[in-house]
C-alpha cells in the first residue's frame, strides 16, 4: 500500500488510509474544525492521487472506526457480498471510478458491484469525482422503495411535505399541509418535525394526517419525526404509523449520542411491521448530515464525508423507505458556504445511491451560513437531474419551527415542469383527479387549498 | 368528406389556433387566476395562502422572503451597537476569534480568551459574588440589542432581592455559550448565566437565550446547563424572562446544581 | 411531568340535574429549553351520572334535601369520597337559577363537593360552558370557523358564538322544552308565563287542564323557533356553523319521538327548530347534547393562570369570590407612563366600600412586552391605589394581568409591599362587569394556579 506521492516536485506522505481519505476531501469547514483537512490545495490533490492508486481491499481492510469497537463498522463489513468483493478487491480506486462512469456499465452491473463495497470505498470513490461526475454516476442508479406507495422510479421526482409549526398546533399544521398538497407536494411523505417530543403530540398529529389521507384518498405515507423511543411508545399505544424515523450517525458512539442503539432500531422496525399501518416492506426513515459525528465527538479522527458514507452503509441494513441528508442544517462550522453545501448534497446523494439506499435531500441553509435561497434552488435542480428520490417542500421555503430555509412548495412543481419529471404515478393521478395538475402542470386551482379541499 | 372540405377544415383549425395565439385572453396578473393575494391564517405564521406566479412565488412573497433573510443575516453579521454597551456600562471582552467569520466556523475559539483578556475578566470582578450574569452576541446581535436593556436590570434587582451578591456584568464579543466555563474559572463564581443571541429564523432575529450552569467546568456534559430560550417580544418578554431566570439562578445557588439535575429536583 | 385534577361538574337545570366527573391533565408544554408553559392538555370524562329530574318542593323552591341525596348518590356511584375533588363547578341554570332558594342550594352543594369547587350561575357563563361542553368551541378553533351553539334546555335557550374558538357573544332566551308540561294523554298541566305570552302573540289562548289541539301546539312551537331565528339573526353570518345541544337537541337531530314522550313541549319544539330557517345554515351534531352544560361545568370552568406568576406564600390560596376591579385603558396608560394612580385610586376606594369585600382583585391588561422602567411605574401606581383603599393589611393584594408580566410585576411590587402578601397573576382577562374570581392552590410545583372567573354571584 503506497501512501506517498510527488506532485509538482513536492513529496507528500500520508499517515494511513484514514488520513488519505480525510485530506483527499473537497474543502469543508468541518474537516478543518476537526483538524483533519488538507493543509494546502496541493496536498488535497496529492491525497486524491494516492487514493486513486489504493486498492478497494486497502480501504475495506482499514475501516476508519475499528470493527471491534463499533457496530456500525460491523454491520457494514458483515453486509459485504464476499463473492462480489473477491472480483473487485484488486481494483484500484481509479478503476472503480472508471467502472462507475463507463457508458457500458449498466445500472444492474453497478448495483451488483455496489454490494461488494464498504462505506470507506464508497466515500473514497466519491472523493475522486467532480460535481458533474457525481451527477452523471448517480443518474445511472435508481433505488426505489415501497411503503404504501413506491418512490424513486426513473422519471419521478417526489417531495416530503413538511408542514412544521411552532407549537404543533393541529389546525396550523393542517393549514400548511393542505397548502402543500395544493401545489402537488407530498408524494414521498407527509412528515412533521414536532416541537414537543411526546406521545400525545405525535399521536394527535398522526391522527390528523391519517384522517386527511383517508378523507381525500391520498396515495402517500405519513410520519411524525419524534425521537425513536417516543415513536415506539406511540406505536404501542396504537398511533397510526406508516414508518419510523430516526437521525443516525456513522459510528456507534454517534448513535448513542442520539440516544438509541442498533437494538432500538431493530425493535422499532419489527414493531412497525407488526403494528404499523403501511404495506411495506420499507418502513424506516433515516436522516443524516455531514458533520453530526464531529459535533458529538464521535468521528474517530475521520473526515465528515467518510462518516456520512458510513451512515448509508448502516441504514442499508434496515431497508429504509427514505434516507434524507439534511445537508445545510448543521451550520457554517461544518459546511461553510453554498459551494460546500452544494458539493455535500451531490456527494451524499451519490454515496447514498451507490450504497443502495433510497436517497433524498433536504436542500437547506441556516441564516448564519454564506448561502441563500438561490443556492438551494440550484442544488434541488442538480439533484433532480441526478435522479434524487425526493427533496423537501415547506411554505415559501421558510420553516417557521426549525428556523431554517429549504425548498418551497412551489419548487417541485417548477422543477417537474422544467425537467419533464413527474410525481409517482398514483399521486399524479390523484393530483389530476383533484384538479391540482393537468398534463404535468399546475392548474388554476393549484395553490388554492380552500377551493380544492373545501376547508 | 372531399379533399377540399378537409383542407378547409384544417385551415380553419389552424386559423383558430393562430388567432388564440395572436390575441390571448387578457389576464389580471395581480389577482384571480394566476395568483391570489396572501391571506393571513389565524393558526400559523407559515407563509401560506401566498398564491403563485406560474410555479414560482409571487413578487411580493419573493421580496418579503428576501427582506426577512436579509434582516436575519444582518442580525448574525452585524455587531452589537457600542452605544448600547456604553449606556449599560458594560465593558467588552473579545474571545480568541479574530473576525465574525472565524467566530462562525470555529466554535472552539468562541469559548476562550487570550491571557490578557483572561486577566481583565478576573479584574472586572475582584470581589467574591454568588451569581455572575453576562451577555454575548452569539448568533444574533439584534437579539442582544432588543432585550438586554430590559432583562439585565430585572435580573440584577431580583438577585439582590433574594439576598445574593450579583457580580458586575459585561459583554463578550464573538462569544459562544461554552464561554461560561472559562468565565466561571476566571472569576471563581459558582452560578453563571450568559444571555446570548439565538440563531435567527426568518420570523424573528430578536430571540435571546439564557444559558445557566452551577460551577461549569470545561468538558462538562451539556445536560448540566439550564436553558431558557425564546426570550423576545414575540415569545417570553424580556422582563418576565428576567424575573423567571433570576428565580432559577437563585434555586441553582441554593441547591448547588443545574441542568437536568435541577429539573429532577 | 404531568399533574391530574379530579374535577366535578354538577348542573342543576330547569328540568334535569346531572353530575359528571372528569380528569384534567396538566402538562408543561414548554419543553426543556424554555420557561414553563403549563396547560390543561386533556379533559377526560371518567364518570357520567344519570340524568335526574331536578327535585322541586313546589314551583318556586328546589328540594335541597332531595338534591343532596341525589348528588351524594352520584359520588358514591362514581366511587369518589365527598370532598375528594380538586376542582369543579356547581352550576345552577335556566329557570332553576331564578327559584327562591337557588343561592342556598348552591351554597350547600358547593360545601360538600370539595375545597375548590365554585358555585355559580349566570346566563353568560351558562352559554359559554354549554358551547364548550358541546364541542362547539373546539370545533371553531380547530377549523377556524364561526360556530354558534344553541343549548336548548327545559327553561331557556343559551346561545354562544365562537369565532375561531374565541367567545364573541352570548345570549339567553326564555325558550325551552319545559315551558309547557302535559300528561301522557296531552292534557296541559303547566304553562309558563313566557309560553303564555308567546301564545298570545299568535292569538292562542292556552289554559292549564285543557287538552290543546296539535295544530295549536305546532303553531306555538313554530312561533318559539321563529323567536330564536329573529333574535339570533344578528349573531349569525352566512358561513356560520350551528350546533344544538341541551335536552331538546335530541329531538332536533333525531326524529320519531312520541310527541309527549317526556310529558313536555321538547319534541314539538325540536321539530319546529328543525323546520326553521336555522336549518338553512350548516348544522353539525355536537359531541354532547343533554350533557353539554354539565360537561362544560366539569371540564371547562377551570382555567389556568400563566406559568410565570408571583405570590408570596402558597398558603394564601384558595381565595374565593374576589370581586374584580378593572382599570380602564386610560388609567392603565397613566400608570405605565407616570406611575400615578390619582385617577383610579378613588374609584377603587368606592368599589371596596360598595362590594364590602375584604379582598379585591385589581385587573388590567398589562403589555405584551413592557420595559422594566414602565413596569416599575405601574407597580408604583398600583401600590398608591391599594394603599389609599386601605385594604386590611392582613389580606393579600391581588393583581391580575392579561399579558405575561405576572412574575416581573411581583418583583416590581416587592419594594412596596413592606411585608404584606402580594399575588401577581397573568394570563387572566377579568376585565368585565360584575366579575368574580376564585383562585385555587398552586399546582405543578407551584408554577400555576387554577382560576375560575364568574359573572354572577349569589349570596
Amino acid at each position: 500500500m503506497n501512501l506517498t506521492t510527488t506532485l509538482h516536485g513536492k513529496s507528500f506522505t500520508f499517515r494511513d488510509v484514514k488520513d488519505v481519505l480525510a485530506r483527499a476531501n473537497e474543502e469543508k469547514s468541518g474537516d478543518k474544525l476537526a483538524g483533519v483537512a488538507a493543509q494546502s490545495s496541493l496536498e488535497r490533490v496529492a491525497a486524491k492521487q494516492v487514493l486513486a492508486n489504493l486498492l478497494v481491499s486497502d480501504l475495506r481492510e482499514h475501516p476508519v472506526v475499528p470493527y471491534e469497537h463499533d457496530d456500525v463498522t460491523r454491520i457494514i463489513q458483515d453486509g459485504v457480498d464476499e463473492q462480489v468483493y473477491a472480483e473487485i478487491r484488486n481494483w484500484s480506486m481509479a478503476e472503480l471510478r472508471h467502472f462507475l462512469l463507463d457508458t457500458a456499465s449498466t445500472e444492474a452491473m453497478i448495483r451488483r458491484i455496489s454490494t461488494g463495497l464498504t462505506s470507506e470505498v464508497v466515500a473514497g470513490v466519491c472523493k475522486l469525482m467532480g460535481n458533474l461526475d457525481l451527477v452523471y454516476a448517480a443518474s445511472k442508479m435508481r433505488v426505489p422503495a415501497t411503503c404504501n406507495t413506491t418512490i424513486g422510479l426513473r422519471g419521478t421526482y417526489s417531495t416530503r411535505l413538511q408542514p412544521n409549526h411552532t407549537t404543533d398546533s393541529v389546525p396550523g399544521v393542517t393549514a400548511s399541509l393542505l397548502e402543500g398538497l395544493s401545489y402537488g407536494c407530498g408524494d414521498a411523505l407527509l412528515g412533521l418535525n414536532p416541537v414537543n417530543d411526546s406521545v400525545g403530540t405525535m399521536t394527535e398529529i398522526l391522527k390528523r394526517f391519517a384522517q386527511i389521507k383517508q378523507e381525500y384518498a391520498i396515495p402517500t405515507q405519513t410520519c411524525v419525526l419524534a425521537h425513536i423511543k417516543t415513536q415506539i411508545e406511540a406505536l404501542k399505544q396504537g398511533a397510526p404509523m406508516d414508518m419510523i424515523f430516526q437521525s443516525i450517525a456513522g459510528s456507534q458512539k454517534g448513535n448513542e449520542a442520539f440516544g438509541f442503539t442498533t437494538q432500538t432500531v431493530q425493535e422499532a422496525r419489527a414493531l412497525l411491521k407488526s403494528h404499523g399501518t403501511s404495506r411495506g416492506p420499507n418502513v424506516m426513515y433515516f436522516e443524516t448530515g455531514q458533520g453530526s459525528e464531529l459535533s458529538s465527538d464521535a468521528h474517530y479522527g475521520a473526515d465528515q464525508v467518510t462518516m456520512e458514507a458510513r451512515c448509508y452503509g448502516y441504514a442499508k441494513a434496515f431497508a429504509p423507505f427514505m434516507v434524507n441528508t439534511v445537508v445545510g442544517f448543521i451550520g457554517p462550522e461544518y459546511l461553510y458556504d453554498s459551494r460546500q453545501v452544494i458539493r455535500a448534497g451531490l456527494e451524499d446523494h451519490f454515496m447514498g445511491k451507490l450504497s443502495g439506499v433510497p436517497m433524498g435531500c433536504d436542500c437547506c441553509y441556516t441564516n448564519h451560513m454564506q448561502a441563500d435561497q438561490n443556492d438551494v434552488e440550484n442544488l434541488a435542480l442538480l439533484l433532480a437531474v441526478s435522479g434524487v428520490n425526493f427533496t423537501i417542500g415547506v411554505p415559501a421555503g421558510d420553516d417557521i419551527m426549525l428556523n431554517y430555509q429549504t425548498n418551497a412548495y412551489h419548487d417541485a412543481a417548477a422543477i417537474r415542469e422544467v425537467l419533464g419529471l413527474k410525481p409517482i404515478a398514483e399521486f399524479d393521478t390523484w393530483l389530476e383527479k383533484m384538479g391540482i395538475t393537468r398534463d404535468g402542470k399546475l392548474t388554476e386551482l393549484a395553490g388554492k387549498p380552500e377551493l380544492i379541499f373545501g376547508r | 368528406m372531399t379533399q377540399e372540405a378537409l383542407v378547409e377544415l384544417i385551415v380553419k383549425a389552424i386559423l383558430e389556433q393562430t388567432q388564440s395565439v395572436v390575441a390571448p385572453a387578457v389576464k389580471d396578473y395581480n389577482s384571480g387566476g394566476l395568483a391570489s393575494a396572501p391571506t393571513a391564517n389565524p393558526h400559523t405564521s407559515a407563509r401560506i395562502g401566498v398564491g403563485r406566479a406560474g410555479a414560482r412565488l409571487r413578487t411580493d412573497t419573493y421580496l418579503q422572503f428576501r427582506a426577512d433573510h436579509a434582516a436575519a443575516r444582518d442580525a448574525v453579521y452585524n455587531d452589537v451597537p457600542a452605544e448600547l454597551l456604553q449606556q449599560l456600562n458594560l465593558p467588552e471582552f473579545v474571545t480568541q476569534c479574530q473576525s465574525r467569520d472565524e467566530f462562525l466556523t470555529r466554535p472552539d475559539l468562541g469559548r476562550v480568551f487570550n491571557e490578557q483578556t483572561n486577566k481583565a475578566i478576573a479584574a472586572h470582578n475582584p470581589q467574591p459574588c454568588d451569581v455572575l450574569i453576562y451577555a454575548a452576541d452569539g448568533l444574533s446581535s439584534k437579539a442582544v440589542a432588543a432585550n438586554l436593556e430590559n432583562i439585565l436590570p430585572v435580573l440584577t434587582e431580583s438577585i439582590s432581592q433574594q439576598g445574593l451578591r450579583c457580580g458586575r456584568p459585561f459583554f463578550v464579543k464573538y462569544g459562544r455559550v461554552a464561554s461560561m466555563e472559562q468565565v466561571a474559572q476566571l472569576t471563581g463564581v459558582k452560578v453563571v448565566c450568559v444571555l446570548i443571541g439565538e440563531r435567527p429564523g426568518l420570523g424573528s432575529a430578536e430571540s435571546m437565550s439564557a444559558y445557566m450552569a452551577y460551577a461549569p467546568t470545561v468538558g462538562m456534559p451539556e445536560a448540566r446547563r439550564t436553558v431558557v430560550s425564546n426570550i423576545y417580544s414575540g415569545g417570553l418578554n424580556a422582563v418576565e424572562a428576567g424575573a423567571y431566570v433570576a428565580e432559577v439562578l437563585g434555586r441553582m445557588h441554593r441547591e448547588k446544581k443545574s441542568g437536568v439535575e435541577l429539573n429532577e429536583g | 411531568m404531568a399533574n391530574t385534577l379530579l374535577s366535578v361538574g354538577i348542573d342543576i337545570g330547569t328540568s334535569t340535574t346531572q353530575v359528571i366527573f372528569s380528569k384534567l391533565t396538566l402538562e408543561d408544554l414548554g419543553g426543556r429549553f424554555t420557561a414553563p408553559n403549563i396547560a390543561i392538555t386533556k379533559k377526560e370524562v371518567i364518570y357520567r351520572g344519570e340524568i335526574h329530574e331536578t327535585p322541586l318542593l313546589n314551583h318556586s323552591l328546589i328540594d335541597t334535601q332531595a338534591l343532596c341525596v341525589l348528588v351524594e348518590g352520584e359520588f358514591r356511584q362514581a366511587g369518589f369520597a365527598v370532598g375528594a375533588t380538586d376542582t369543579g363547578a356547581v352550576i345552577i341554570t335556566g329557570e332553576s337559577a331564578r327559584r327562591e332558594n337557588a343561592a342556598a342550594v348552591l351554597q350547600q352543594l358547593s360545601g360538600f363537593a370539595g375545597e375548590f369547587v365554585v358555585a355559580t350561575a349566570g346566563p353568560d357563563l351558562e352559554s359559554r360552558i354549554a358551547g364548550q361542553g358541546s364541542g362547539a368551541q373546539a370545533y371553531a378553533q380547530e377549523h377556524g370557523l364561526h360556530v354558534v351553539n344553541f343549548d336548548i334546555g327545559g327553561g331557556t335557550t343559551n346561545v354562544a358564538v365562537f369565532d375561531c374558538g374565541k367567545l364573541t357573544a352570548t345570549a339567553c332566551y326564555d325558550i325551552g322544552g319545559r315551558l309547557l308540561k302535559f300528561t301522557p294523554q296531552g292534557k296541559l298541566i303547566y304553562l309558563s308565563e313566557h309560553a303564555e305570552k308567546i301564545a298570545q302573540t299568535i292569538g292562542l289562548c292556552l289554559r292549564v287542564a285543557d287538552t290543546p289541539s296539535l295544530a295549536d301546539l305546532r303553531a306555538l312551537a313554530q312561533a318559539m323557533a321563529q323567536q330564536l331565528e329573529v333574535n339570533t339573526c344578528e349573531l349569525l353570518t352566512p358561513n356560520s356553523v350551528l350546533l344544538f345541544s341541551g335536552g331538546v337537541a335530541d329531538c332536533i337531530y333525531r326524529t320519531g319521538h312520541e310527541l309527549f314522550a317526556y310529558n313536555d313541549f321538547g319534541v314539538l319544539l325540536g321539530q319546529a327548530v328543525r323546520n326553521s330557517r336555522l336549518f338553512g345554515y350548516q348544522v353539525l351534531a355536537p359531541q354532547e347534547t343533554i350533557r353539554a352544560t354539565v360537561m362544560g361545568a366539569g371540564s371547562y370552568t377551570t382555567t389556568l393562570s400563566g406559568s410565570t406568576i408571583g405570590y408570596t406564600h402558597a398558603d394564601l390560596f384558595p381565595l374565593k369570590n374576589l370581586p374584580v376591579f378593572a382599570l380602564s385603558p386610560q388609567q392603565e396608560q397613566d400608570a405605565f407612563d407616570h406611575g400615578k394612580a390619582d385617577d383610579f385610586a378613588h374609584a377603587l376606594c368606592d368599589f371596596v366600600q360598595q362590594t364590602d369585600a375584604n379582598c379585591v382583585a385589581i385587573a388590567f391588561a398589562g403589555k405584551p412586552s413592557p420595559g422594566w422602567q414602565e413596569l416599575k411605574r405601574l407597580a408604583q401606581a398600583l401600590q398608591q391605589a391599594a394603599s389609599q383603599a386601605q385594604l386590611d393589611p392582613n389580606i393579600p393584594w391581588v393583581f391580575l394581568a392579561q399579558h405575561d408580566i405576572g412574575k416581573a410585576l411581583g418583583l416590581a411590587m416587592t419594594p412596596y409591599a413592606q411585608g404584606r402578601a402580594v399575588i401577581t397573576l397573568d394570563g387572566i382577562d377579568a376585565r368585565q362587569p360584575d366579575c368574580y374570581l376564585d383562585i385555587g392552590k398552586p399546582l405543578m410545583n407551584g408554577q400555576v394556579v387554577p382560576v375560575v372567573i364568574k359573572t354572577l354571584l349569589f349570596g
